[in-house]
């Protein structure tokens, strides 16, 4: 797994973009979204190499910030100009809130184009960039909101050691999230989905990345992966609660979704 | 299988947020015998929890309605009665049950388990209000029935029950119109609207309405329309202790009956009804343009 990932790093996002046809952008914005994080949040995003993941949640939570500001100041009406100079300047030193994100991957590699990404788009802080392995976080218990793995969980060997340690990582309250792709139900588009992932990604793989067998891996490892009620069960079985899903793109990538209560 | 090693798995993990229920079962609910003899607590237990079998009343989430843990909804409910009190300063949303999370230790990622229009928040709050008006008409039956006070006239006994329940929404005033609109979402609106009917029967109810004819319907309408109408105008009174609406409620009362005296009921407690819709429809939608503003 180390290899595939070493060799496919920095052509990861542009493969990313001809494989799903650019719909991953989507997905990870929706995954945001469901997050719906509240400024002061923090956020461990595993398996988040490049970090896709850990931009979108500084971007959500910069705007939703921005807006309580905003609203705050309309309710200082009769504020002197000083006042609200003031306000803005204390304001501005805190964009995000306290809203923090480590950025946790297996692979060095991966986190440095995450960090030459980061650097390049203008993210500075709240990111931290760590490395480690799902299956046994370099953490303390107790410490993250919320648990972020955006198609990663697939290329852990011990899934439910990585669940566990998810579990042990949170705080109570905190909430574990993953992207993954699931099991299409529907059988016409389940024949359309295997012949576009076995006849055309690993090709796009050649052209590319130069690697045919990475991807082919990647196909493969998609097709062996439990679908969305066993990969419910295993959740529950860390320990967590209300432990939902949702479909995405009829089945092709699911979000899952549980609580440490 | 499964089922048998479900309930020592979970309780000792001891749940992290969870608390017991009672203080009385001090001691571990399972003893990790791999056996799962289940024997029912002798007090203070659920009552529909059969004594024989491993596992009685599995949820398929293994055991966390058992004895002496909170389930869920529980914990969800203290979630969201501890956002409360922050509604007047963030309003009805996710933020509010964020803080609320955070009072009872909770990491503000717990606000995810609910929607994130407030819809669940402010359904909470509706009902809770039903709830303590239920209790206070259910206390004032008592005194009646014990004799110790007077059985009041119809009028009497609506106004008073419609102000006890309007007085509820004062401390959440001005974030009142938000919660509304949010009630009158297509996705809210059958959970709002059995909220109110529940709130109109049990006031009936109470008020000695023993009729099973066709007026058990146009009283019910009445008094909806009664209700939503004070409560528009509370929304845009600002006359000490909201006294201009307690008029405007009196007047109405007064109307409601002098209409069913008169023979054309029906037609007229229709009209009623379709002005009182009407208005409040454009009431709101008064308060809906204002609302980028709260």
């Amino acid at each position: 797994v180390y290899q595939v990932f070493e060799s496919v790093a920095k052509k990861y996002d542009v493969m990313n973009d001809s494989m799903t046809l650019g719909i991953h952008r989507v997905w990870k914005d929706f995954l945001v979204h469901k997050m719906n994080p509240c400024p002061g949040t923090l956020l461990l995003d595993v398996a988040g190499g490049t970090g896709d993941i850990a931009f979108r949640f500084i971007n959500y939570v910069r705007s939703v910030r921005e807006r309580q500001l905003q609203r705050k100041l309309k309710q200082h009406q009769n504020l002197s100009w000083q006042e609200i100079f003031e306000n803005y300047q204390e304001d501005k030193c805190n964009s995000l809130g306290d809203s923090q994100v480590v950025v946790c991957d297996i692979n060095r590699e991966m986190l440095k184009v995450g960090k030459q990404k980061a650097q390049h788009l203008g993210y500075s802080e709240g990111l931290s960039w760590v490395l480690g392995n799902a299956e046994e976080l370099p953490f303390d218990d107790d410490k993250f909101d919320v648990y972020t793995i955006a198609f990663g969980i697939r290329n852990v060997t011990r899934i439910d050691l990585a669940l566990q340690e998810a579990y042990r990582v949170l705080k109570p309250g905190g909430r574990f999230l993953c992207l993954e792709f699931s099991h299409v139900s529907n059988p016409l588009l389940s024949r359309l989905y295997d012949l576009y992932s076995f006849q055309v990604i690993p090709v796009l793989g050649e052209v590319i990345a130069g690697d045919w067998r990475s991807y082919q891996y990647l196909v493969e490892s998609i097709r062996q992966f439990p679908p969305q009620e066993e990969l419910k069960a295993m959740i529950e079985d860390a320990g967590f609660f209300k432990v939902d899903y949702e479909n995405l793109n009829f089945g092709i990538v699911a979000i899952h979704s549980g609580f440490k209560l | 299988v499964r089922c048998q090693h479900y309930p020592p798995l979970r309780a000792l993990q001891a749940s992290a947020a969870l608390r017991r229920v009672s203080d009385e079962h001090k001691k571990e609910p399972f003893t990790s015998s791999s056996q799962q003899q289940f024997d029912p607590h002798p007090a203070g237990h659920q009552p529909e929890q059969e004594p024989q079998g491993p596992h009685p009343s599995y949820t398929g989430q293994g055991g966390q309605e058992s004895e002496d843990y909170e389930s869920e909804e529980q914990l969800q409910r203290r979630i969201l009665t501890a956002a409360l009190e922050f509604v007047p300063e963030h309003g009805w949303t996710a933020e509010a049950i964020a803080e609320g999370a955070k009072t009872l230790g909770l990491s503000v990622a717990a606000a995810g388990m609910f929607h994130s229009d407030g819809s669940d928040l402010i359904l909470h709050f509706v009902s809770e209000c039903n709830a303590k008006l239920s209790e206070l008409l259910e206390k004032e039956q008592k005194l009646v029935q014990l004799g110790e006070a007077e059985k009041k006239p119809t009028d009497e006994f609506l106004r008073d029950a419609v102000e006890a329940r309007l007085r509820m929404l004062i401390p959440y005033i001005e974030k009142w119109p938000q919660a509304l609109s949010v009630l009158l979402l297509p996705r809210n609106i059958p959970s709002s609207l059995s909220l109110l009917t529940s709130l109109i029967d049990d006031i009936w109810h109470y008020a000695g309405d023993q009729s099973t004819d066709f007026n058990w319907y146009t009283r019910r309408a009445v008094l909806t329309g009664i209700y939503n109408t004070t409560e528009l105008v509370m929304l845009q009174d600002s006359s000490p202790d909201f006294e201009d609406t307690w008029r405007f409620l009196e007047n109405r009362v007064a109307d409601a009956m002098n209409m069913s005296n008169t023979a054309s009921q029906v037609q007229s407690t229709g009209e009623a009804v379709v002005q009182g819709l009407m208005g409040a429809a454009v009431t709101v939608s008064n308060v809906e343009t204002l609302r980028p503003e709260l």
